[in-house]
């Protein structure tokens, strides 16, 4: 399988302040789902951010490869049309911006960029309807602005809507299990599970072990103080879920 | 002579009025001309003017006059309103008959005010006086003493116009004296209609128009307001209205051009029950500066006011909101909320805003607020990795904060596309939604 994420050595921090990250290795291949765990502050967020190239955030050593070109050098922007995805952890409310213009828009931009024709209006409705059929999703979510009044499971799982509009290369899902309930977990879960893709890579974020129970992962990593202390299949996740990030000599 | 030269200029430029004007026509006009005389041009210590650069008002207003252009039917077309079933355009103060149509309605009086002069004067005096006589701004007394024309629209009671219809003021002189007109709307007791007002134009001159509507009991006026003058002119426009029983206006403000540009709102609600609302969103670049002065006056109670005023300001442009809220004694049960929010999308861009409420009755719900602020960068981040270029995202954010006063707005769909529309080609979007 070929790579799809190739990270050496990379620091970064927050622009102005420390170091966040402090050599990260990492190797992600087509087809494979990672989980990256840790603890409170051990940079995990800072991470995500980095690969999806959020501002305020400095690279201070090491490169990322992506489907082979280096993606510190792309824009936020340029980095999404190319195939990445990150699912925020805080998905951000925009009043008046209509959900389902805003996807047309993102679609139509990665089509560009694709070389394939945009979508109009009617060509767009029927991937939604399938898609929504896909993720057993509400289409009255979609007629809303971009997640206002949305509840914490609405907005995740409007991330994951997005990410099967999009059909990224690579997805990360930052935290995406944060603040939910079990029903709601297992919603964005079955998503994630009907996403997995012999073409496609996901790394999921997470700080507990409860989403791993829906979303098998292949490859496990713990990150602690800024670099991956462990690396394993999902027993490890299981083994940190029963023992804790104390147990391998961190703080929880 | 009076010691203000711009003023004699103005006041020796008065265009030639209506043929054969009724004598209280002219008295009328004489008491406004010695009101304007009384209350001058504004100064920086007018604290309705006082936020404004007076300087391009006066060379504006000084300027001396060239000849006017006739504009082509071609020129109008993209200005229009698609579908509206009747049009009153008048061009440099005079109604232009070849691009006017009005259809003949039942208990509707519709046409120019020097038609009504000449065929209904009794109709024409009845609506100058109706309002408010008392042009109590300088620029609105300045109209009263000089204006050459303007749309007298008159409902009897329990008439519903169910079309729009479209007052376009075309303004083609380059500079010289103020283009004036008057426009009057009288709706019976129970009527509806709704007027589009527009206003475009060609060069550096300068508009100074006056509506006003007198709103009998139960009647309703919906009042739509497009100023899209190039920026280089000079708007200055009031609307009045006055509201019986029950009466309702909703008025709703797009306005784009101007060097300097000028909106004076005067709603007087009289009646009890009457409901105001007020949406508008100005869109300033380069130099422009715009004034949106709303004044509600609640006289009575159990009345209803909303309000929602919007600004995008970029480069150096600068936007000023004056917006004021009275609640007499006795207007117990009034519910008064004035909103005015600026989105500054540059470092040089100015807003000034100062939400009034002055509130003399009991028992009464009024909140007022203010925001300046500029793009939120985490919904400019979330629009980018999510593919959207940076002027994408940027042109996205604007248009959702600068439409809402017209999506909140109750208006009918074909209105509300054609201000999206002169919206998305300000912004460069020109996608409309």
């Amino acid at each position: 399988m070929s790579d799809i994420l190739q990270i050496d050595g990379l620091r970064a921090r927050i622009a102005d302040g420390r170091d966040v990250l402090k050599g990260i290795d990492l190797t992600v291949r087509s087809g494979e789902v990672h989980a990256i765990m840790g603890p409170n502050g051990a940079g995990k967020s800072t991470l995500s951010n980095v690969l999806a190239g959020r501002p305020g955030y400095e690279v201070t050593d090491g490169a990322v490869r992506y489907l082979g070109q280096d993606l510190l050098a792309l824009a936020a922007d340029e980095r999404a049309r190319a195939g990445v995805f990150l699912a925020f952890q805080y998905p951000v409310e925009i009043p008046g911006v209509n959900n389902m213009y805003f996807l047309r828009a993102a679609l139509n931009a990665v089509r560009r960029h694709n070389g394939e024709p945009e979508l109009d209006a009617a060509q767009f409705l029927r991937v939604v309807k399938a898609k929504l059929k896909l993720l057993d999703i509400r289409e009255d979510l979609l007629h809303r602005a971009v997640n206002v009044g949305f509840s914490g499971g609405e907005k995740k799982r409007n991330e994951i809507f997005q990410m099967a509009m999009l059909e990224p290369r690579l997805a990360i899902l930052d935290e995406t299990d944060s603040g939910l309930d079990i029903d709601a977990l297992r919603l964005v879960a079955d998503g994630v599970n009907r996403l997995r893709d012999p073409a496609r890579a996901i790394v999921l974020i997470t700080h507990y072990q409860r989403l791993l129970d829906y979303v098998e992962p292949d490859f496990v990593h713990v990150l602690a103080d800024g670099a991956i202390v462990a690396s394993g299949d999902k027993t490890l996740a299981t083994e940190l879920e029963q023992r804790g990030y104390a147990h391998l000599g961190l703080a929880a | 002579m009076l010691a203000d030269p711009t003023m004699q200029t103005l006041l020796d430029a008065r265009p030639s009025a209506i043929a054969e004007e009724p004598a209280w026509l002219t008295d009328w006009r004489e008491a406004a001309r010695q009101r304007f005389v009384e209350l001058g041009l504004p100064t920086p210590r007018n604290e309705a003017w006082r936020f404004t650069d007076l300087r391009p008002l006066r060379a504006a207003l000084s300027a001396q006059a060239n000849a006017s252009i006739s504009p082509s039917a071609g020129e109008l077309t993209p200005h229009r309103l698609t579908d509206a079933h009747h049009r009153l355009v008048f061009v440099d103060g005079r109604l232009d008959s070849a691009q006017s149509r009005v259809g003949l309605l039942r208990g509707v009086w519709c046409g120019s005010m020097a038609e009504a002069l000449a065929t209904r004067p009794e109709l024409a005096e009845a609506a100058l006086s109706a309002a408010d006589a008392h042009d109590a701004r300088p620029f609105a007394a300045l109209n009263a003493a000089q204006f050459t024309d303007g749309m007298l629209l008159a409902l009897e009671p329990g008439v519903v116009m169910d079309r729009p219809l479209e007052l376009v003021c075309l303004r083609m002189t380059p500079s010289g004296p103020p283009v004036q007109l008057r426009h009057c709307i009288t709706l019976g007791a129970g009527s509806q209609a709704t007027v589009v007002e527009s206003a475009f134009g060609d060069g550096a001159g300068c508009s100074n128009h006056v509506t006003t509507a007198a709103l009998a009991d139960q009647a309703r006026l919906t009042y739509v307001k497009l100023q899209a003058e190039p920026d280089t002119a000079l708007h200055l426009a009031e609307l009045r209205v006055q509201l019986g029983r029950a009466a309702k206006l909703d008025g709703v403000f797009l306005s784009l051009g101007g060097r300097l540009s000028r909106q004076d709102i005067q709603v007087a609600l009289a009646g009890e029950d009457a409901e105001l609302a007020l949406h508008g969103t100005y869109l300033l670049r380069g130099a422009q500066e715009a004034v949106i002065a709303p004044f509600v006056d609640h006289r009575v109670a159990n009345c209803r006011t909303t309000e929602l005023f919007k600004a995008v300001l970029d480069d150096a442009a600068h936007g000023v909101f004056l917006g004021s809220i009275a609640v007499r004694e006795g207007a117990d049960g009034t519910q008064a909320h004035q909103q005015n929010r600026n989105l500054l999308i540059s470092r040089t861009a100015r807003a000034d805003t100062r939400p009034e409420l002055t509130i003399y009755a009991d028992e009464v719900k009024c909140s007022h607020g203010a925001t300046v602020g500029d793009l939120d960068e985490s919904a400019l981040f979330y629009l980018q990795a999510r593919g959207l270029t940076p002027a994408a995202a940027r042109a996205m954010l604007i248009d959702a904060f600068a439409a809402e006063p017209i999506d909140a707005a109750a208006l009918p769909p074909a209105i509300r596309d054609w201000l999206h529309f002169h919206l998305a080609a300000w912004l460069g979007t020109g996608e409309v939604r």
